[in-house]
């Protein structure tokens, strides 16, 4: 990178361009009140007023503006009247549409003048249905307030002598992208602008797939050479971390701000081209937080590809990370996805695959507890005297019994409507209906959390009550209710001599694999979602690892307190795929091992094997090129996703001392990428103690 | 060999686990074509493979196709180390000292088994990796860098010479193993690295 963009980004990340920050949000309320907008149009407005109160900061290095000023997004309702909106309804966490991708190509092929036309002529044709006018009038509101901002900033960079910004900005987002350069201006400012009417979790989709025309005409015309094309590339990626802080999230970097790299064509190709390794290689180069990479892969992946992408993981940026093709797309078509659209997949905030332009899924209702489950079934059922087949019945019980009470909640979802984020997506503007509506995929997700543990748990008494009768029922029972106060040789031979997930047993893996064909079976039999979608299992756990084992406001899930795999009370349950923490197993082979076995068709909502990775297994160019066939064993043995990171402990250790010497510590969380210092400690600590069992 | 206490920053444990050569062969074999297609393998290392060199080939004849790599100090009888030297596809062999009374002095054992295991080794013809531990002030000095340089130059099968900086987490080994760690040399003066006497006689170096 250059010295221009080195500082570039050393001034965000300092915080400079914070000084622009107007002290106050805007008032939109008393308008939306005064003039008892509907709630379509109180969107519409709130958008408008944001672009225009948006002040213009452009700085004299810069050439892709749009600085965000405006400090938050400010209330459309009073609350009185925002209770009686949603009395007897559920809002997905905070509310706003969130964690869906839109199909970008729109905006770039058409400019908001294009999308503007599509809704001029559905209008005239839907002018007799009101819902539908209203739809469009809004959605053409938020479009001429975006091109009013851009048209601000085209005659600010005149007023500065930059003509070379001014054409561009007099172009775009009004009309469609004529170069590399002016579509990533489009896309930087219309993205921005999302985030500034309250949506989150905005993802960026396809990215090489839907720039990259636009890079090989400009470079097939000789208009750019593949250095300024990088720089320019440098400059977009630093620029999405200038609001990041303004995110909403449940720590700062759990934005969403995520793209998506490689995968098919739509006839089932590699789409891999040489923007696939521009973005890593200057990725690598910016090493911020965002965006976040994904990249889809397949065991027929080049070496030299994986290689690269080892080279982000190695910096630690906790990026990329892995979804694998070969069995992502056909879990997406067995649960009613067109193949088309399955392989045009992109990965959501964390890890849900969506479809962009063509899915308003809630891929996040909730998780399962799978400890929560079977601890209930061990307990009714070692009380009963039941056998082990019976008490595996009751886990299934359990399990479907929390699906459908999570799927309860979500049938009445209410989702705020979005005319804005609508512009984007595939058929809104045709049929004058707002993505809040539907879209062609309307399904939900719901994550089977704590997998190994309950896995664990299941062939601990398997093994030692049932099959060696070493440990009596009640002895067990007594113990997981004294949270094995005086029990300590006891919880230790749970933990450490009891089978394990991540060791390629066959026992335990049997249970793992057991515990998620009964989450599916438990989507299966659930009737149709609300707007006709399924349930889609899903093997994350989210901040779920933690919740579920100490609780959290307002959670819809069971707490479970000690469990019969020797974890005490309070104790983090495994995040997303991985072993149970404390847990030693034989290496990252043996766990891919065991993760390969669950049958992933039946799984597509995803959720990542996740694998610390100490930074010393990266010390030079033969190390990462095992660790990119690492990556490749883990598609070939047909496993669905994958999340490497890289840390040392020493410097985690330090960091948590002096987080003044170690501001720029990134680690992978649990879907994201954030700022070591910026977490919580328990969190930190957490971190730390997966680093100590799997290095010491 | 029996499983030993590890006392780690994690809280204790047992260090190793008890296997039949079958057992650890069936374990291994789960992997084995995983480790084929990635350049991968199998390696014995320390502990010492010799100490328990019957097992360790019994393992090994069980294995389906995979690389072997014997890493060993060399300190074994002939006969040990001869049978795991014909079943290894790549050999990484320690030579920490060529002095004999020093050798003695700092490992408390001549060296008079591990040069004669390196002649067998020479003999046999299978590539092999001289691995130098650097001690500061012990087997830095360029005397002693000079007689391996003289010893191993010219030994057909010699791969290279891999140079291994000091590490100092050698004495937290020591706690975890309950032993108290007192060196008598100085572990924080700076390693004599020097390559220009392999480089001198031909033979190639790489510092780890």
């Amino acid at each position: 990178m250059n010295d221009q963009l080195e500082f570039m980004k050393k001034r965000v990340r300092a915080g400079e361009h914070h000084s622009a920050r107007q002290a106050a949000p805007i008032d939109v309320l008393a308008e939306c009140e005064a003039e008892n907008l509907s709630w379509p149009r109180r969107v519409a407005r709130l958008v408008r007023r944001q672009c225009e109160a948006e002040q213009i900061v452009i700085a004299p290095d810069e050439q892709i503006v749009f600085t965000r000023t405006l400090p938050a997004v400010p209330p459309i309702y009073n609350s009185e009247d925002w209770a009686h909106l949603t009395a007897g309804r559920t809002l997905h966490e905070l509310g706003p549409v969130s964690n869906i991708c839109a199909d970008w190509s729109l905006l770039l092929s058409q400019g908001l003048l294009g999308r503007k036309q599509v809704a001029l002529e559905s209008r005239e044709q839907l002018a007799d249905d009101p819902s539908a006018v209203e739809f469009l009038d809004c959605a053409i509101e938020t479009m001429d307030a975006v091109i009013g901002l851009a048209t601000r900033y085209a005659s600010r960079a005149q007023t500065m002598g930059r003509d070379d910004l001014a054409v561009i900005l007099e172009n775009v987002p009004a009309l469609p992208a004529r170069t590399f350069h002016e579509a990533l201006q489009s896309l930087r400012l219309c993205h921005a602008v999302v985030w500034l009417g309250g949506n989150y979790h905005v993802g960026l989709g396809r990215f090489d797939q839907y720039m990259w025309p636009y890079l090989q005409a400009d470079l097939a015309a000789g208009r750019l050479t593949s250095q300024k094309a990088e720089d320019l590339l440098a400059e977009f990626f630093i620029s999405l971390n200038k609001d990041s802080d303004l995110y909403p999230g449940v720590q700062q970097g759990d934005n969403g701000q995520t793209l998506t790299l490689g995968g098919v064509t739509p006839t089932g190709d590699s789409a891999v081209n040489d923007l696939t390794y521009m973005v890593l290689r200057v990725a690598r180069e910016v090493a911020m937080i965002d965006p976040k990479i994904n990249l889809r892969i397949s065991a027929q992946t080049d070496l030299d590809l994986l290689s690269l992408a080892t080279e982000l993981t190695r910096i630690g940026l906790g990026f990329p990370q892995y979804s694998n093709d070969d069995v992502v797309i056909p879990a997406l078509v067995a649960h009613g996805y067109d193949l088309v659209d399955a392989r045009d997949y992109v990965v959501a905030a964390c890890w849900e695959f969506i479809i962009p332009g063509r899915g308003m899924e809630v891929v996040n209702t909730g998780a399962v507890s799978f400890p929560a489950a079977v601890d209930r079934a061990l307990r009714e059922g070692l009380a009963a005297k039941d056998n082990f087949d019976h008490i595996l019945e009751r886990v299934k019980d359990h399990v479907r019994e929390q699906v459908n009470s999570l799927a309860d909640a979500y049938s009445h979802l209410l989702l705020p409507p979005a005319p804005y984020y609508s512009i984007f997506m595939r058929g809104c503007l045709e049929r004058g209906r707002d993505l809040s509506e539907g879209l062609k995929y309307n399904n939900f997700g719901i994550h089977g959390a704590g997998s190994s543990n309950a896995a664990d748990a299941l062939a601990a008494v398997q093994k030692f009550i049932f099959e060696e009768h070493s440990i009596s029922a009640e002895e067990l029972l007594s113990a997981l209710d004294t949270d094995f106060s005086g029990r300590e040789p006891l919880r230790r031979r749970l933990e450490e001599q009891g089978p394990k997930i991540g060791n390629n047993d066959p026992v335990a893996d049997t249970l793992l694999v057991t515990l998620f064909d009964e989450l599916a079976d438990a989507c299966e039999e659930h009737p149709r979602t609300l707007r006709g979608g399924i349930l889609r299992p899903g093997t994350g756990s989210a901040m779920y690892y933690i919740w579920l084992a100490r609780g959290h406001d307002g959670m819809r899930e069971p707490v479970v307190g000690a469990t019969a795999d020797g974890r005490l009370q309070g104790q983090p349950f495994s995040a997303n795929l991985a072993p149970s923490p404390g847990v030693r197993v034989r290496g990252p082979i043996s766990t891919l091992q065991s993760f390969a076995k669950i049958n992933y068709r039946r799984i597509c909502n995803g959720g990542p094997i996740t694998m610390e990775l100490s930074d010393s297994v990266f010390r030079d160019q033969e190390s990462v090129r095992k660790t990119a066939m690492l990556v490749r064993t883990f598609a070939q043995l047909g496993c669905q996703q994958l999340q490497l990171n890289s840390l040392s402990l020493g410097t985690l250790l330090d960091a948590k001392a002096h987080p003044e010497n170690h501001k720029n510590l990134i680690v992978r969380v649990w879907g994201w990428s954030g700022y070591f210092c910026e977490l919580a400690p328990e969190y930190q600590d957490h971190i730390i103690a997966r680093h100590l069992y799997q290095t010491d | 060999m029996r499983p030993q206490i590890i006392r780690g920053l994690a809280g204790q444990r047992l260090a190793g686990q008890e296997y039949t050569a079958t057992q650890l062969a069936a374990l291994l074999n789960q992997q084995a074509d995983i480790l084929r297609a990635n350049e991968g393998g199998v390696t014995f290392s320390g502990g010492e493979p010799l100490l328990q060199a019957e097992f360790v080939a019994e393992v090994i004849d069980l294995l389906h196709r995979v690389h072997i790599l014997l890493d060993t100090s060399g300190y074994g009888r002939e006969q040990d180390f001869q049978k795991l030297v014909d079943r290894a596809d790549l050999v990484f062999f320690d030579l920490k000292l060529v002095d004999r009374a020093a050798h003695q002095h700092y490992t408390g054992q001549s060296n008079d088994l591990i040069l004669n295991n390196l002649k067998i080794l020479s003999a046999s013809g299978k590539p092999f990796v001289i691995r130098v531990p650097l001690v500061p002030g012990v087997t830095d000095t360029d005397e002693n860098l000079a007689s391996i340089a003289r010893t191993v130059g010219g030994l057909p099968g010699l791969v290279r010479v891999d140079l291994l900086p000091y590490n100092k987490a050698a004495g937290s080994k020591y706690r975890y193993a309950g032993m108290e760690f007192k060196p008598d040399y100085d572990e924080t003066r700076p390693l004599n690295i020097n390559t220009m006497l392999f480089e001198q006689s031909g033979v190639k170096v790489c510092v780890a």
